[in-house]
């Protein structure tokens, strides 16, 4: 009797322990791989600078990109190459105009690029010696946000050899620069990825922001401001302005992952939730979608 | 006499439960975190770190432990590492990560080590304590990686 007793606890006992380690197990072995941003890394250009013939004519700028490209590659991360999206572009002949901050822009847009680093060499020479500054600038393409800045020096030495100082200017600061971006990237994770929202009217619309719609018979511009207060990554939005014939969000927060099912999300996904919407206002909207932009136009 | 049996059996299964859930002490650094830096080259960290203990030994150990503590959880000014590696809420990331820093603070820190040289002679303090300084070399991008291969911390990106 006794025995049985003992035995009876003992069994109890491990299928407790087994539950309590089961439990962990799911919770780690339950995680979904959140696609990730694609980052280019470009040279600063002045206004009127050629940028395709900049990175060809200065081999520190060609080094500082390639040392900075190492860095994030040290982290196990791939970036898009700006040097062959260069040629790509060249070869497609993407280019269709002289205005060179325009091609910057173009092949920011063309590399498909969440986000983009910048970075300026300052090359100097002086009485004291040679020194390289570097100003590195991380920016998220969708919305301007800046994601990380530094400034790294060489230190000055009596060289002409520019390239190894600039080398060490990347070298004085990349690490800290990923951290700050890594620390951005965390706060997107836990607060949300902003987007903007454009809605707009068609020509020949007969709608206004001021219509009252729906079975409450509110303005549209408030009906869409309550379904953006329920429907924002933790009610987490800004109006930009909004007019009788527009109406910008120019950050909202969308999670990374889709909170009922743990899939991915995407400004795609949002938009059909806002396609939805206006469709059960009774609405004819058209959406575009372009990088983290969404456009609205109600028909 | 059958109850009190039944008794004894529940008690002897509630002691034997919680000594196997009873928290394992975490050889934690002494209160200290005199750490300064020194130098960082190609994903190395060198800092100088003061260890307080019982004796030399132990005094050595806790300043190698203050090193990795600033390390994960303070960040270390003047270098790039101005960060913390896991977090500032320490306590809940030791508590979340019980396991990994268990072993980690057990045996595994020595693998991060690339040298570690004292550089004061031990000193006995009023109350009987032991103090040392020591220079620390770190092998700060493997012990990145081993936090992230363990999901201690994320990998770069989201």
């Amino acid at each position: 009797m006794k025995k049985k007793y003992f035995i009876g606890l003992i069994i109890l006992q491990l299928s407790f322990f087994n539950l309590i380690n089961g439990q962990n197990t799911s919770t780690k072995s339950g995680q979904v791989i959140t696609v990730q941003p694609k980052i280019m890394v470009i040279p600063y250009t002045k206004e009127g600078e050629d940028l395709r013939t900049i990175l060809e004519n200065d081999a520190n700028k060609r080094i500082a990109i390639t040392k900075i490209k190492e860095a994030f590659d040290t982290r196990g991360f791939t970036t898009v190459d700006f040097i062959a999206k260069l040629k790509s572009a060249k070869d497609n002949n993407v280019f269709t105009t002289d205005n060179q901050s325009d091609i910057k822009t173009q092949i920011i847009q063309m590399s498909g690029a969440d986000i983009y680093v910048q970075a300026e060499v300052i090359a100097e020479k002086g009485q004291t010696g040679s020194s390289v500054k570097l100003i590195l600038t991380a920016y998220e393409v969708s919305t301007g946000n800046s994601l990380s800045n530094k400034v790294g020096e060489s230190g000055r030495f009596y060289t002409e050899d520019y390239n190894k100082l600039s080398s060490k200017a990347v070298e004085s600061c990349v690490e800290d620069f990923l951290n700050i971006m890594q620390s951005k990237f965390n706060d997107i994770v836990n607060n949300g990825k902003s987007i903007i929202v454009d809605i707009s009217f068609d020509a020949g619309s007969q709608y206004k922001m001021s219509s009252e719609i729906g079975s409450d018979k509110l303005p549209l511009s408030d009906q869409i401001e309550m379904w953006m207060e329920k429907n924002a990554f933790k009610n987490n939005y800004h109006i930009q302005g909004t007019t009788d014939l527009k109406m910008i969000f120019d950050d909202v927060k969308i999670p990374l992952k889709d909170q009922s099912t743990g899939n991915n999300y995407n400004p795609n996904k949002f938009a059909l939730e806002l396609f939805k919407f206006f469709k059960g206002l009774g609405l004819q909207p058209a959406k575009d979608i372009k990088g983290s932009t969404i456009y609205i136009t109600i028909k | 006499m059958k109850t009190n049996k039944l008794l004894l059996y529940f008690i002897f299964a509630f002691i034997l439960f919680s000594s196997s859930c009873s928290k394992k002490t975490i050889p934690f650094a002494s209160a200290s975190a005199e750490v300064n830096f020194l130098s960082e080259n190609d994903g190395t960290i060198t800092m100088r770190a003061l260890g307080i203990g019982a004796n030399e030994s132990e005094a050595f150990t806790n300043a190698v432990f203050n090193a990795f503590d600033v390390l994960f959880f303070r960040g270390l000014p003047e270098s790039q590492q101005k960060n913390p590696l896991v977090g500032t809420n320490e306590s809940e990331e030791r508590l979340k990560n019980k396991d990994y820093f268990d072993n980690f603070y057990r045996s595994r820190f020595q693998t991060f080590v690339m040298s570690q040289i004292p550089t004061s002679e031990i000193i006995s303090l009023n109350n009987g304590q032991k103090s040392i300084a020591i220079d620390i070399k770190i092998n700060l991008t493997a012990l990145r990686k081993d936090l992230e291969q363990n999901n201690i911390i994320r990998k770069f990106g989201f």
